[in-house]
Formats: C-alpha cells, sequence, structure tokens
C-alpha cells in the first residue's frame, strides 16, 4: 500500500520523509554538534584571554627589547635568569616565606577549626565569621592598614608595646622584621580561609571514629592523631598545594607593605617580575621569569601532591 | 510565496550555518589577537593622526597638583579654540607610569592624547616605544627650541625627533628652618659646602634636638635616593655618563655616600620610612631643620605649615666641595602627544598654549608653585615679588639664578628606573647596615651593567 503525503514523498515502505527533514547522518552531525557550539564562546573566551597570553608570554620571552625593536635572543633570558643575583634573592625570600609561614599558618589553621568544630565552644557563627572575615579583606586594603599599623614612628602597635616598656620595632624598616611582618599579615589574612577548609572536611568525619577511639580508651591528644589528622589528609594536600601556589605568586603584600625592601628583604618573584616588566620595561626577561615560576609551582605541586597525595 | 531551504530551521532561530559562521568570526578574532600580540611584542605604536586641529574632544593625562593647574586652565583655552573640548585627568603619581607603560606595551591602546611624562621615565620610553610618542617637530614645535632653560631641549629630543615639550624646571634648593638655625647660633647663608652643613647640623641637634635631614632609610619609595641624586648632579656626575657608560662607582658617587653615611652616622639623618606620607608628617611636626629639596617644593611647605610662616628660608644648596657649583637642574617634566592619538593636532594646540604662553606658565605658577621651564614666563613680576612665608626672600629670583647658571646635562637613560633601585638599595646598605659607601656601590655598578649590559666608566 502506498500513501502519498501533501509535504513529503513517498517512500517504499509507504512510510513518508518530509522533504524538509534532514537526512539520517546530517541529523547526527547535528546532534553531535550541538553541544561543541554550547561551550564554544567559552571556548573561545578561554583561548582568546588564556591560552593566547600564555603563548604570547613564552614568545615574548624569547625576545628583548633592543632600542625600541625586538630582537630574537632564544634561551638568552632564561640563562640571564640563571646568573641573576636579584631573582635568587626573590626566590630564597619567597622560599623562605614557604617554609617558615605555611606550615605555621596551616598548623594554626587546624587549631582553629578543631576549636570551631567543638561542641563545647559557644557562639561558634560568631567565631567563625570573625576567623574568615580577614579573607575578604581587599589586599590592597589590608596591606595598607598593616603598613599604617606596622610604621615604626607613628604606628599603633609600636604605640601600644610603648605603653608596656618595650622600645620602637623596625618592623618595616629593618630586613629581618620586614620578613616577620609579611609574614604576620599573610597569617592574618589567609588562615581563616584555610580554617574553613579544614572545618568543612572535619565535619564530614564519621563520628563513629571518634566514639569507637573514646572505647578504645584514646586520649584527646591520641584522638586527634589518629582519627582527626588522617582525616584532614586530603584537606591538607589541597591547602598546602593551594598555599604554595599562592606564595610563589605573592605580590600585593610585599609591594604595598614594603615594596620589597629594605634592601630587597621582601622581593618576591611576583615583585621582581611586576619590576622588570612595568618599571624596566623589560617584558622579555619578564616573562621568563614567570616561566620559571610556573615550572617551579609545577615541580612543587608534584612533589606535594606525591608527598601527601593519596596512595592508592 | 518563497519557501525556506531544505535544510533550514523554523526562522527566528538560529540556523547551524549562521551559528557556525559566528564561530568563525570569533575563532578568527582569536587568532588575530595574536597579531596585535605581535604588536606589542615589537613595542610598535599604532600610527595616529593629525585630526581636525580646530574640532576634536582631547584627554590628557596628569597628576594632582600640575592636573589642577592645567584643569584651572581649560576654560581659558577654550576660549580661542571652542571646537575643542578639553578633559584633564589626574592619574595620580606613580600610578600613571604604570598606565602609560600598559598601553604603551599595548600599542598605544587607551593612551590619552596629552601625556605628562617626567625627564626620569621619558628616554625609557622613547628608547622602548620608538612610536610611542608623536613627533612635535612638524607639528610646529621647533620654533620653541631656545625658549627653554638650559639643556631643557637635549632631554626632549632623540635623534631629531621632539617628544615632548618642557614644562617645569626644578633646580636644587636648600629649605632651612631659620629659626632653629638661630637658636643654634649657624648662619644658614654662610654654609659654603656640605661639611659645613654637617658641622651645623651638630649644633643644631645639640640646641633643638632636630636633626639635620630626612632620608627614607629602607628606601620605601624610589624617590629615597633623590638627595644622593642631587650630591651627585652637585659635582657634575649622575648614574650614566654621556655615552650611557655606568658611572656608579665614581670618585664623585663614593663621596656623596659617603657624606650621606657621615650624617647618619653623627645621628643627623631622621627616617622618613613610608614614603610622602613620612615626610608630610615630618614637616608637620618638625623633625628636621633642612628639606634639600627642589623648586617645587616650596609650596608644599607652605601648603603643609601656614603657620610657620616667617620661619623658613630658601637658598641653593651647599657645594660638595670648596667652590664647586651650586646649582644644578635636578628634574623636569614634560607635556608629550601620544603616538596613537587620533587628535595630534589638538593636542599640541593644548599642549602649546600651556607651555609656551608665558600667562598660562604665570597662573600655574601662582596656584601650585611649579617652576616653568619656559624662560620669558619669568619675566612675570610674580617671579621676583618677595616671599613672606620665606622670610621676605626673593625666592622666585634665588631658582631662576640656578636655571640660568650653566648645568651640566644629565643622561637619565633608558636604565633610570633600574639604576635608581639599585642606588635605593646601596644606600639602605650604607644607612641600615653600616655597609662601606665604596663597596656598597661599586656592587651596585657591577650589578647594573650585568643586568643593563651597560659599560662601567674606567
Amino acid at each position: 500500500m502506498t500513501t502519498t503525503t501533501t509535504d513529503g514523498v513517498l517512500t517504499a515502505a509507504g512510510v513518508s520523509r518530509p522533504a524538509t527533514a534532514p537526512r539520517p547522518t546530517a541529523r547526527i552531525l547535528r546532534r553531535r554538534a550541538v553541544p561543541y557550539l554550547f561551550i564554544l564562546p567559552a571556548l573561545v573566551l578561554f583561548a582568546v584571554f588564556k591560552l593566547y597570553p600564555i603563548g604570547s608570554s613564552f614568545l615574548m620571552s624569547l625576545y628583548e627589547n633592543v632600542n625600541g625593536t625586538q630582537e630574537f635572543v632564544g634561551a638568552g633570558n632564561y640563562t640571564r635568569a640563571l646568573d641573576d643575583p636579584l631573582l635568587w634573592t626573590a626566590l630564597k625570600n619567597t622560599a623562605i616565606i614557604l617554609v617558615v609561614q605555611v606550615p605555621v599558618m596551616l598548623a594554626l589553621a587546624v587549631g582553629i577549626a578543631v576549636a570551631l568544630n567543638s561542641t563545647v565552644l559557644r557562639g561558634r557563627a560568631f567565631f567563625r565569621l570573625g576567623f574568615f572575615m580577614p579573607t575578604v579583606t581587599g589586599l590592597v586594603a589590608y596591606g595598607i592598614i598593616f603598613a599604617v599599623l606596622l610604621n615604626t614612628q607613628y604606628g599603633l602597635v609600636n604605640w601600644l608595646l610603648g605603653l608596656v616598656g618595650i622600645g620602637e620595632v623596625p618592623w618595616l624598616t629593618d630586613p629581618l622584621w620586614a620578613k616577620i611582618s609579611l609574614g604576620l599579615a599573610l597569617t592574618w589574612h589567609y588562615t581563616g580561609y584555610n580554617a574553613v577548609i579544614f572545618l568543612a572536611r572535619l565535619q564530614s568525619l564519621p563520628t563513629e571514629l571518634y566514639d569507637a577511639a573514646a572505647v578504645d580508651g584514646a586520649s584527646a591528644w591520641q584522638s586527634f592523631r589518629h582519627v582527626t589528622l588522617p582525616g584532614l589528609r586530603p584537606a591538607l594536600l589541597l591547602t598546602t598545594v593551594l598555599s604554595t601556589i599562592g606564595t610563589l605568586q605573592l605580590f600585593d603584600e610585599p609591594y604595598v607593605l614594603t615594596g620589597g625592601g629594605p634592601d630587597n628583604a621582601t622581593l618576591t618573584i611576583g615583585v621582581y617580575l611586576y619590576q622588570n616588566a612595568f618599571k624596566y620595561f623589560d617584558f622579555g626577561y619578564a616573562s621568563a621569569v614567570a616561566y620559571i615560576l610556573t615550572v617551579l609551582i609545577g615541580i612543587l605541586g608534584i612533589v606535594q601532591f606525591r608527598l601527601l597525595g593519596e596512595k592508592s | 510565496m518563497n519557501q525556506p531551504p531544505p535544510d533550514d530551521p523554523p526562522r527566528g532561530g538560529l540556523d547551524r550555518r549562521r551559528l557556525l559562521g559566528i564561530g568563525g568570526s570569533l575563532l578568527a578574532a582569536g587568532a588575530g589577537t595574536p597579531l596585535l600580540g605581535a604588536c606589542s611584542v615589537t613595542g610598535a605604536t599604532k600610527a595616529g593622526r593629525l585630526g581636525d586641529p580646530d574640532r576634536a574632544a582631547i584627554t590628557v593625562w596628569s597628576w594632582q597638583g600640575p592636573a589642577a593647574a592645567m584643569k584651572a586652565l581649560v576654560p581659558a583655552f577654550q576660549t580661542q579654540h571652542p571646537g575643542i573640548d578639553v578633559t584633564v585627568q589626574d592619574i595620580g603619581n606613580p600610578a600613571i607610569w604604570d598606565k602609560i607603560t600598559t598601553a604603551m606595551a599595548a600599542g598605544g591602546q587607551g593612551l590619552a592624547d596629552v601625556l605628562h611624562i617626567g625627564v626620569d621615565y621619558l628616554p625609557a620610553y622613547t628608547e622602548k616605544f620608538p612610536d610611542g610618542l608623536a613627533d612635535l617637530g612638524p607639528l610646529g614645535a621647533n620654533r620653541y627650541r631656545d625658549a627653554f632653560a638650559d639643556g631643557m631641549w637635549q632631554s626632549v629630543t632623540r635623534k631629531g625627533k621632539v617628544n615632548a615639550l618642557p614644562w617645569e624646571a626644578n633646580s636644587a634648593g636648600f629649605y632651612y628652618r631659620a629659626d632653629l638655625f638661630e637658636a643654634a647660633g649657624v648662619d644658614g647663608e654662610a654654609l659654603a659646602t656640605w661639611d659645613d652643613a654637617i658641622d651645623a647640623g651638630k649644633k643644631i641637634k645639640k640646641a633643638t634636638g632636630v636633626h639635620l635631614l630626612g632620608i627614607d632609610k629602607p628606601a620605601s619609595q624610589p624617590d629615597a635616593a633623590n638627595f644622593f641624586q642631587m650630591l651627585l648632579q652637585l659635582q657634575g656626575t649622575f648614574y650614566f655618563d654621556a655615552a650611557g657608560r655606568i658611572t656608579l662607582g665614581s670618585p664623585e658617587a663614593v663621596t656623596a655616600m659617603t657624606l650621606i653615611k657621615e650624617m647618619n652616622d653623627a645621628g643627623l639623618v631622621s627616617d622618613l620610612a613610608g614614603g610622602w606620607t613620612a615626610l608630610e608628617n615630618s614637616i608637620k611636626s618638625g623633625t628636621a631643620a633642612v628639606l634639600p629639596w627642589p623648586t617645587w617644593f616650596g609650596s608644599i611647605i607652605e601648603g603643609l605649615v601656614p603657620k610657620e610662616s616667617g620661619k623658613w628660608k630658601v637658598r641653593l644648596p651647599p657645594a660638595v666641595k670648596p667652590g664647586g657649583t651650586t646649582a644644578a637642574t635636578v628634574n623636569s617634566t614634560h607635556l608629550a602627544v601620544a603616538g596613537s592619538s587620533m587628535h595630534q593636532a589638538a593636542a599640541w594646540a593644548f599642549v602649546e598654549y600651556i607651555l609656551t604662553r608665558p600667562e598660562s606658565q604665570e597662573a600655574i605658577y601662582r596656584s601650585k608653585g611649579i617652576a616653568p621651564a619656559l624662560l620669558k614666563a619669568y619675566e612675570a613680576p610674580v617671579f621676583h615679588e618677595p616671599s613672606k612665608f620665606f622670610s621676605g626672600q626673593h625666592k622666585g629670583e634665588i631658582f631662576l639664578n640656578a636655571l640660568k647658571a650653566r648645568s651640566p646635562a644629565v643622561n637619565y637613560s633608558a636604565d633610570y628606573a633600574r639604576a635608581l633601585k639599585t642606588v635605593a638599595d646601596a644606600q639602605t646598605q650604607v644607612l641600615l647596615k653600616g655597609a662601606d659607601p665604596a663597596r656598597a656601590l661599586h656592587n651596585a655598578a657591577d650589578q647594573l651593567a650585568r643586568q643593563t649590559g651597560r659599560e662601567l666608566a674606567s
């Protein structure tokens, strides 16, 4: 039996296919293309604002501006970096902050998270808010506030210390104290952020583990050491990696607080990179420093994942 | 009635071809962007256009005082050029340098039409971004070649191109608290050398407890080395010689740093850590008897401590060595037209109005105390009036004499910012760690040579 339709053609099987309907292969292609079309804008934006600068920056790192013209120097900027004492100073300063400030901050954050998670503590919401508040403060704003607070002659901190008979502390004007001041500022700003991550993890730990530990007669310390700390392992990995990346990219605080001084005592890789690009117009070298930094972050990230990551 | 083609979806939706077309355009835009990036890599700037000289909207970038001074002159300018609309923006200093640098690195994208640029940045901009600034010569700048203070024309021209027109020319000054000097029995006018000033500083410290001067010892701001730089210029040297070789290890540089160390070791130097705010606080609280700052600083002092009128005096700084020079043009600023500007003729009209008319410069001096580089401006009576604040002295004439005196040309070079940082670090080592001046400066010179590839002067 055959049937005709008003807008179709007659098929052998008597089933009509609309004249406007695509062929099956075209339909499949169209269906497959749809998701790609949806992600296309994001892909294009990513390519323009991320991939292109990354590639362009690498290209730039192979050039040097000589009298206004770009000259290809190949790995010249990278070999120059190896022999640059200021870059080594910046690396050393960054490493000191990484080794001293980050562990102190994370230990503090764990302590605060445990305290905030305790049912004994009253007004927990208030304290949680209090510890998290510094995190939302603008980087430059808090840098300026610390600079004012820690001013040797006119700062509030030295004034308060003076009230209890302690002489002027050269917070920002002595190389060692400047490093300590920078560490204090960073700790104040980021401890609450890490504490919130730890707190979230603590709240997901099964209470049965603590009950079992209690039944086995574990003390509070033993319970913390054998239940809490292993439970925090994924959060510790996350915060350590994030803090490492953040420290290696450190810019705002030393820039606002000390300008990298005195005598480069708080010069970080980020500040040095900025100085080379925007103060000395040495964009090629600054790009090379950026790539060195990227490689360092990558290596440290892998090492940390290996050391702290879950073993399957 | 036209039927839609077989594969078309209903009207109102996006068909595949159109979507692909849009996607293709976006990809093309993405692929085209590297070309813009390549522009920034080469440091090239898009060529601008002269535009209509009588009808345009132009923007000017400057900072605090000068911006206010220019804003005040805009209505008068517009009576002569009613078709040119001028917007003066106070970008702030030092923020303006980052803004100009970024825009120039982006091929001139987003630059204002008129740019206010200091002598410390001008050589770097012109060397690193050869097309970043318009050539003002063809616009008519060359006819003002001899209108400005000595040495100014060299600082704004490079390879025959006029990159800017000089605005202010600041001579080194020595502002001092005459009442404190008097209390210590010291005649400020009689100081012939900086060694005399150190002796006077000891007496003043003993009699009044006030330091001789202040320095930002940890170099929290780049201009912490201003005083050292001034001592160099008073000896006719700088960080680089005329050929661009590094002279940081020169005997003159060591002498200058040694003088600073002597002052510091004698307890005559207060710490101005914290930059400009600390400096202002120091003036308000009177912690230093001397402010070795250039011409424009007089109006700053007047503004900060108006009640101290009559207690202050001003003179040119003592020489470093007996019989040495006391005149030095320590800095200058300029107005330039962006190479990417589409209204270069109108921008030039504004620059010409501000900088080459004595009336404009006189108005700026009256309002902000900014000393003009335009010599004809000094014919105005305001530069020859006694200053009540400075004990009835003829402040304008003191600096005019310095400006007329022959002072050696200074080669800031494209590496000035790097040199300044290196010097500031060396000074910090001397002041905070007691480093030996000669050793600190030689190390600084070596480091600068390695960073810039420049030779050390013998």
